[in-house]
């Protein structure tokens, strides 16, 4: 019995705030959100590579760092609360995807050092979400086959030069491997709300063959997965630093010759974020240590800390945007970019809802 | 990280359970036949589980205790708690009173209460709020004069759950009115029988008197009943205050009453469909089982820092104001579930479940203001956990 982190995962949680802290901050954000999408200096994501962070929690023999996957959460909930881009948790995803399919370790070699950025592709525009929405079926012919459709809100997929494209082959879903300049392949900004990138993926008649084919439904499973709960890790690090910010200013800011942190209208929203961040961190943690040990219950409570995350990031970013006032109100104050990446993982990989039904069908089904 | 029990904890899980098996199935049985009469039946029960070495399992041996592991001491809760056994009668003793007298108490007071707090003989309540003194119980009014060796006690205590029945009282009185007010209290324990003494219920508004009003006419108290300090007792009674407030059994109890619930859900018919079926009960459900979880993997986190020696604080009250906010859901989610049937009594055919999910929606209202109420303990994680100014004077 022994929920809690190490000192190693304490200590790399410390590294990676201070970095970030170091190397971000919310005006290249803002920069992002006026000229789209926000760039990410390519020296800053060698860095990363080279702190080994893509790799972190990939077995030591397929060049990782040995670490469970709640180590990458950490840095996950570290770039939540940083507004550190996205792409780093993208990787992080795509490396462990690389890793689960068995492939070819060169390539997975590649993303680990920041060479080459893998986007996954799984949404389409058809109003299901998460594995929900997966329908895209290829043609299929002896050596390989051809993909037509499109799909949407592809985290990252400005920057990718290859695509982890879910589809329904004849054997079940898989991923297919798709480059980003392959004949017929067409890319749309779609201009996520914070300014980060999200794309559309056209596809006609692009050309794969037999060995482009990774993975299969269990895999898939797992990658949708461990993505959500890094999202979820994303939204709890947003609500922590939100809550941060905001106790600072309510114990200086002073009105009626008092801060405003003792008034207790203030003070118990902000109580109540508390409470909400701790339940949040616990859903965190067990997730992750749920999917490590591929209990039966994991995809339930993945499910359960991404609908909580949800409802925490949201709520937590307009609180603090209303405790700060005229002044939580305006450009220059980073809560409205911690606003707009909370409601924006807030519908990314599912939403509350969608996440909620997922819980029930685990609550309703013979074993439970 | 990993919640994995040792296989020696695993085996001591198994030796309980077949223990429970045989003995709770025959407490049930004795309490359904209804011959012997329900306290005593209770009794009884605390008995048996202390005589099985289930109670008191952080105390030390030579009072009656086990001196168990802390991870013992889980699956104790969650084993009793899963079994559907009732809690042990006392236990306001041995959760609160116990762990005081062991940190604080007078060897004599030790050897003298600890073991009948364990196996039932002497029952107890807590004698703190007063009529004028609830959240702001270091403003107690109760008078304690000392007069050679005894105490005389004067005043009123109120909400005191258990007080029908108990033997015993553990109470804070003022001992030095012009002291500043957390500095003049003292901790008494108190017979009930003393002469002086009026205990009257009080009916809830569940419509059960398990709480009462006392009243103390000149009550003479032995000065060898004092814990600690003449004007000690308010340092005493805030350090086992967090005890009271962390804990992982009530979640176990919470998930007992979730479970109840989706069963009840899924019995429910309407129209062609069970209410079960609808997509709006779902999502009420998974949204409770979602925070339940979330108490649960908050309870182990709790419990690692235990295990680690790092005391609750004033985070205990985070899981307190979750827990009794999360109860009140489920119980709301009764009442929304059941819909107008919810409000039909027991004795009609048409009842839900005999009238469960009404005692789990009364019971659960009191969650939130037993122990401190959850205004305070907003209060406590803004002040003791943010670190944000005092909202008021004090
Ligand atoms: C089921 C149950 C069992 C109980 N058992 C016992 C027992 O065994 N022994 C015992 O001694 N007592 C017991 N109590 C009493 C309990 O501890 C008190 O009721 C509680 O501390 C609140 O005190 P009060 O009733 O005087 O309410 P008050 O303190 O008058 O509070 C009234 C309202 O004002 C709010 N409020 C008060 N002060 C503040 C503040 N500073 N900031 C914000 N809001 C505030 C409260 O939150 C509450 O909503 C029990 C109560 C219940 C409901």
């Amino acid at each position: 019995m022994h929920f809690e982190l190490s000192e190693e995962q304490n200590a790399i949680y410390d590294l990676v705030v201070g970095f970030m802290a170091d190397k971000w901050s919310g005006d290249n954000r803002r920069q992002g959100l006026d000229s789209y999408p926000c760039q990410i200096p390519g020296e800053l994501l060698r860095e990363v590579a080279d702190l080994g962070f893509y790799g972190i929690s990939l077995d030591e023999n397929s060049g990782g760092g040995g670490e469970p996957l709640l180590t990458s959460a950490l840095i996950a909930e570290a770039a939540g609360g940083g507004l550190f881009p996205s792409l780093l948790t993208t990787t992080l995803v795509a490396a462990k995807a690389l890793d689960l399919c068995d492939a070819d370790s060169n390539w997975l070699a590649k993303v680990i050092s920041g060479q080459q950025t893998v986007a996954i592709a799984i949404e389409e525009p058809n109003g299901c979400w998460g594995l929900d929405s997966i329908e895209l079926t290829p043609q299929m012919d002896g050596q390989g086959g051809y993909l037509s459709g499109s799909k949407i809100l592809v985290s990252d997929g400005d920057f990718a030069q290859v695509f982890l494209v879910a589809a329904l082959l004849p054997d079940g879903p898989a991923f297919i491997r798709v480059n980003a300049n392959a004949e017929g392949v067409e890319i749309n900004s779609m201009r996520r709300l914070d300014g980060q990138s999200i794309v559309e993926l056209e596809m006609k008649d692009v050309r794969f063959e037999q060995d482009d084919v990774l993975g299969d439904g269990a895999i898939l499973n797992q990658v949708y997965d461990i993505w959500t709960v890094l999202i979820a890790a994303d939204l709890l690090g947003n609500a922590q630093s939100v809550l941060r910010m905001t106790t600072d200013y309510a114990k200086e800011r002073q009105q009626f010759a008092r801060p405003i942190g003792s008034f207790q209208a203030v003070a118990h929203r902000l109580a109540d974020i508390q409470v909400d961040v701790e339940i949040g961190r616990s859903l965190l943690y067990g997730a992750c240590l749920a999917l490590e040990e591929e209990s039966d219950e994991a995809t339930a409570l993945v499910s359960a800390a991404k609908a909580w995350m949800n409802d925490l990031g949201v709520n937590a970013a307009e609180t603090g945007l209303q405790l700060h006032g005229g002044i939580g109100y305006t450009w220059e104050l980073d809560i409205h970019l911690h606003l707009r990446q909370a409601r924006s993982n807030a519908v990314t990989l599912g939403d509350s809802k969608y996440h909620r039904a997922r819980v029930a069908s685990h609550l309703m089904s013979p074993e439970y | 990280m990993d919640l994995k029990f040792s296989p020696q904890d695993e085996q001591y899980r198994e030796r309980l359970r077949a223990w429970l098996d045989v003995n709770l199935k025959q407490h049930q049985a004795v309490s359904k036949a209804g011959d012997v009469e329900p306290v005593q039946a209770a009794r009884d029960w605390q008995k048996t589980l202390c005589e099985g070495g289930y109670l008191g399992l952080s105390w030390p041996r030579e009072y009656g205790g086990q001196e168990a592991s802390l991870t013992q001491q889980v699956v104790v809760s969650e084993e009793l708690a899963r079994s559907g056994a009732p809690a042990p009668i006392n236990t306001i003793g041995i959760s609160i009173l116990g762990p005081t007298l062991i940190q604080h108490g007078s060897e004599e007071q030790k050897q003298r209460y600890l073991p009948k707090i364990l196996n039932g003989e002497e029952l107890w309540c807590q004698g703190f709020s007063e009529p004028g003194a609830g959240s702001d119980l270091a403003s107690l009014q109760t008078r304690a004069v000392a007069e050679g060796d005894h105490f005389v006690v004067n005043g009123q205590k109120v909400w005191t759950s258990l007080g029908m029945i108990a033997d015993w009282c553990f109470l804070l009185v003022r001992t030095n009115p012009g002291a500043p007010k957390r500095e003049g209290i003292s901790y008494l324990l108190c017979n009930i029988k003393t002469p002086g003494i009026t205990v009257r219920p009080l009916r809830n508004a569940g419509g059960g008197s398990h709480f009462c009003e006392m009243f103390f006419d000149d009550v003479r108290i032995p000065r060898e009943n004092l814990v600690g300090e003449v004007n000690g007792g308010w340092h005493i009674a805030r350090s086992t205050l967090d005890n009271e407030r962390s804990g992982l059994s009530g979640v176990i109890s919470i998930e007992n009453s979730l479970d109840r619930l989706l069963q009840i859900s899924a019995s429910l018919n309407r129209g062609k469909e069970r209410a079960i079926d609808s997509d709006s009960v779902q999502q009420q459900l998974a949204q409770l089982w979602i925070e339940k979880e979330g108490l649960k993997y908050l309870g182990f986190r709790n419990l690692s820092d235990q295990i680690a020696n790092r005391p609750p604080g004033p985070a205990a009250s985070v899981g307190k104001l979750f827990a009794s906010r999360l109860r009140q859901k489920i119980g709301k989610a009764g009442f929304d579930i059941a819909g107008p049937l919810a409000q039909v009594g027991k004795k009609s055919p048409h009842s839900i479940a005999r009238g469960r999910l009404q005692a789990m929606y009364f019971d659960s209202l009191g969650y939130s203001i037993g122990g401190g109420t959850s205004e305070i303990m907003q209060n406590i994680i803004a002040e003791k956990v943010l670190g944000l100014p005092r909202s008021y004077e004090d």
